[in-house]
């Protein structure tokens, strides 16, 4: 199995975006490297396997509920769950709840690149978050629309006024 | 004393006042020298590397505060500018409320209360306005005289007929858009505010295109009045004057950014003004510093912390100024050493200028130094328009509310000025990076549902700034005290603050005038202040709270007595004849503009009153 093709899957189902959409962001496997760097991997493998049954069984169209049952509401794999959102919406990554670092953390992470605590994931990463899109804007500091585009309706094109 | 260096002018602080000042003097071919307690990035856009006796040395430009702000979790206004123990600066993050007269000792400030001092400043080269928001108000006429007028607060030695020369021409080097039509206020029916410009003057570029929420707020408000002690007054949405770049009017050509002058000759609605544009379409010192650079006459040696200002007792003449000169900001490691300039000038802000002059026992014949300290308390108000607005676009404010900046209630109250913020809830909630993991943690959202919620509400966010005037008082003050240095051995300011009556009467005025606003227009209100807020504070049994507007105002104010100022109407000491202050320290009020422009006028004008003594002498 090509494990970075379900990271994608996964993302997809819990962020409601394209798996094009994700790729297009460029960030993906930066994203993937923090997560398998922080989570071991038999909880990943138990993770993916689950959604892709999910999606299995129910022909590609996992309704929301199932989502929930078997991942959201699992105290192993749900808090990985919305770590993987958040990743995916904000570019942070967030430490994960102390009850579960206790029972699932990776007891020596002093050796690898990422620390189990809040970090922005890099600065190319914050430009490709997810929520300034869904908010109808562009990251703030990046990807700038033009000059007086925010006298626009939103929702429209913007149209920069500097070059008509 | 041979081997002391000796200039004609040495100004204490590469701000914009320094800047000003230098580029002044430096084109007129006086040989000036900027010392900087902070790092900089010299006239470098991107970072660069050198070698160096066969290491490589990194030269990081303008580009690195970019990579800093990009990564650092706390976007606050100093996220993008290094942390330096050498010369340590103020954060939002070291504030909490102050208990028990336990003073808060973890920043930089030590907060002595009772009310904690919200604002911060940047102590890099380029001063704060590398983080400033670009809001280039006049006074207006009325504000220079508010004690006869109103009996609040202090007369100025200057009035506004005399500042408007300066104010003109602060706006053409700041580069300022706006049109001249609208910000004599002369449309609003309240002769309070009206403002007297030049005839035939105009800003040297176009007004910024007003977002689409001011637009969208104009038209709902069209009309409105709110009545004060039995008077009624406009509610009038206002396009703002900017030091952003434009459309330029007539021959003036806007200045890019420094070391990449290509880019930044128009804002491109990058969002991003607090805490740094990307591409320096709004101004900030750095392109002063250049200008002061290319006149040849100009030296700005950074890392240069000044500690001590000598007098020499025969004539009360500064005599030279001591500093430390360190190499990185990571260590203590330092030279000792001594500059003297035929006039001084201290341009390293309002809280470091009056440090300065405390530590070194210096211009404090008034006992004034240090006091006045004020700021504009920034009360916020937030919620939902009815419909999309387009939050989270443009610059952060290019509108406000001026109708209400005047007025004979000022006898009992203070009066403010509407700041309409197009950054949805990033001020009052941090949104939307603070507020989204909310929705997936506790809301339990995910899929659509989550991002159906993020794009139906969060374009519909907007906050309103109320920037409340606060009058000058004595016991608002900065002082030293030997058990509180930096690592350096350098004195941290130690602050005394509280807010009086008279501003939390205009907090509660204000919050009447956002609930009026809001039920107009039918806005969703999710206003909170809490007493865990810092600057969680009550009037008449009902709850506010301030923020720092970044406005450090007051502290060496200016007067026509030498019993009760620290300068004179020259903007030059009492009691040292070669001797300037400048710098929104000398700002007797604060009113309720934004200081910049005000203090870069002035300091215009101080750089003529200095350059007409070094003719005489």
């Amino acid at each position: 199995m090509n494990r970075l093709s379900d990271f994608y899957r996964l993302g997809a189902a819990l962020t409601d975006y394209e798996i094009v959409q994700l790729e297009g962001t460029g960030v993906g496997e930066e994203y993937y490297d923090v997560l398998t760097s922080l989570v071991s991997g038999n909880i990943l493998d138990e993770l993916f396997d689950d959604y892709n049954n999910l999606d299995k069984t129910c022909s590609g169209h996992v309704p929301d509920e199932q989502i929930r049952s078997s991942i959201l509401a699992n105290p192993k794999l749900g808090p990985v769950a919305r770590n993987i959102i958040k990743l995916w919406y904000l570019s942070i990554w967030y430490q994960l709840p102390e009850n579960w670092r206790q029972k699932y953390g990776i007891p020596n992470q002093t050796k690898n690149k990422y620390q189990d605590v809040q970090f922005i994931v890099s600065r190319n990463a914050y430009i490709q978050g997810l929520v300034w899109q869904a908010t109808g804007s562009h990251p703030m500091g990046a990807k700038q629309p033009g000059y007086g585009t925010w006298s626009a309706a939103p929702g429209n094109q913007p149209h920069p006024v500097n070059f008509q | 004393m041979s081997t002391c260096e000796q200039f004609d002018v040495v100004i204490v602080g590469a701000g914009i006042s320094g800047a000003i000042m230098a580029q002044q003097l430096g084109a007129k071919g006086k040989k000036v020298l900027i010392l900087e307690a902070g790092t900089g990035t010299e006239d470098r856009f991107w970072n660069s590397e050198s070698e160096h006796e066969g290491e490589k040395v990194k030269h990081p430009g303008y580009e690195s505060y970019m990579d800093t702000f990009f990564t650092a979790l706390a976007k606050i206004p100093n996220a993008p500018f290094p942390n330096n123990p050498n010369a340590p600066q103020p954060l939002v993050t070291d504030l909490a409320p102050i208990r028990d007269n336990q003073p808060l000792t973890d920043g930089y400030f030590v907060q002595k209360g009772p009310l904690p001092f919200s604002s911060t400043y940047t102590r890099s080269e380029g001063g704060t306005t590398l983080h400033w928001l670009g809001t280039c108000l006049r006074m207006l006429p009325e504000d220079f005289d508010i004690n006869t007028r109103f009996g609040q607060g202090l007369d100025w030695p200057i009035d506004y007929d005399e500042l408007q020369k300066w104010y003109e021409m602060a706006e053409k080097n700041i580069g300022v858009s706006a049109n001249a039509d609208e910000q004599n206020y002369h449309q609003i029916n309240n002769s309070s505010v009206h403002i007297p410009f030049e005839n035939q003057y105009n800003y040297p570029m176009e007004k910024i295109p007003q977002s689409y929420l001011d637009h969208h707020m104009e038209e709902g408000l069209r009309g409105m009045t709110v009545s004060f002690d039995d008077q009624d007054y406009p509610v009038d949405v206002v396009s703002t004057p900017q030091a952003r770049n434009g459309m330029p009017r007539g021959d003036y050509r806007p200045v890019g950014a420094v070391g990449n002058p290509d880019v930044g000759q128009r804002c491109a609605g990058n969002s991003n003004c607090v805490p740094i544009c990307p591409i320096q379409a709004k101004y900030n010192a750095l392109k002063t510093l250049e200008q002061a650079r290319k006149t040849g006459n100009v030296e700005i040696r950074n890392q240069c912390v000044v500690y001590d200002i000598e007098v020499d007792p025969a004539t009360n003449n500064i005599s030279r100024l001591l500093y430390k000169q360190y190499q990185h900001s990571g260590s203590p490691d330092h030279v000792c050493k001594t500059v003297t300039g035929k006039i001084v000038v201290l341009a390293a802000h309002a809280v470091e200028n009056a440090k300065l002059l405390l530590a070194s026992g210096i211009a404090n014949s008034s006992d004034q130094v240090g006091r006045n300290l004020m700021d504009h308390p920034t009360m916020l108000t937030w919620g939902l328009m009815p419909d999309k607005i387009g939050a989270f676009r443009g610059p952060g404010s290019t509108s406000g509310i001026p109708s209400l900046r005047g007025g004979a209630f000022r006898k009992n109250r203070a009066a403010f000025r509407i700041e309409i913020g197009n950054w949805g809830w990033s001020w009052p909630e941090g949104a939307p990076i603070n507020t989204v993991p909310d929705l997936i943690d506790q809301k339990n959202m995910f899929g659509k549902q989550l991002k159906d919620t993020i794009q139906s509400i969060y374009p519909r966010m907007f906050r309103f700034g109320f920037l409340v005037e606060q009058l000058p008082d004595s016991n608002n003050r900065v002082t030293i005290d030997p058990d509180y240095r930096d690592q350096l051995g350098n004195y941290r300011p130690v602050i005394n603050y509280n807010v009086t009556d008279y501003t939390r009467a205009g907090m509660a005025a204000a919050k009447q005038v956002s609930d009026q606003i809001f039920q107009r227009l039918g806005v969703e209100g999710y206003t909170e202040y809490h007493p865990s807020d810092p600057g969680y504070l009550t009037y008449q049994g009902k709850g506010y709270t301030y923020n720092g507007a970044g406005h450090l105002v007051g502290t060496h104010i200016m007067g026509s007595d030498s019993k009760t100022s620290v300068v004179n109407k020259e903007q030059r000491s009492w009691d040292h004849p070669n001797l300037y202050l400048v710098g929104c320290g000398n700002m007797p009020t604060i009113s309720t503009s934004n200081p910049t422009l005000t203090m870069a006028a002035l300091t215009y004008w101080a750089a003529d009153n200095v350059l007409k003594a070094l003719d005489q002498a």
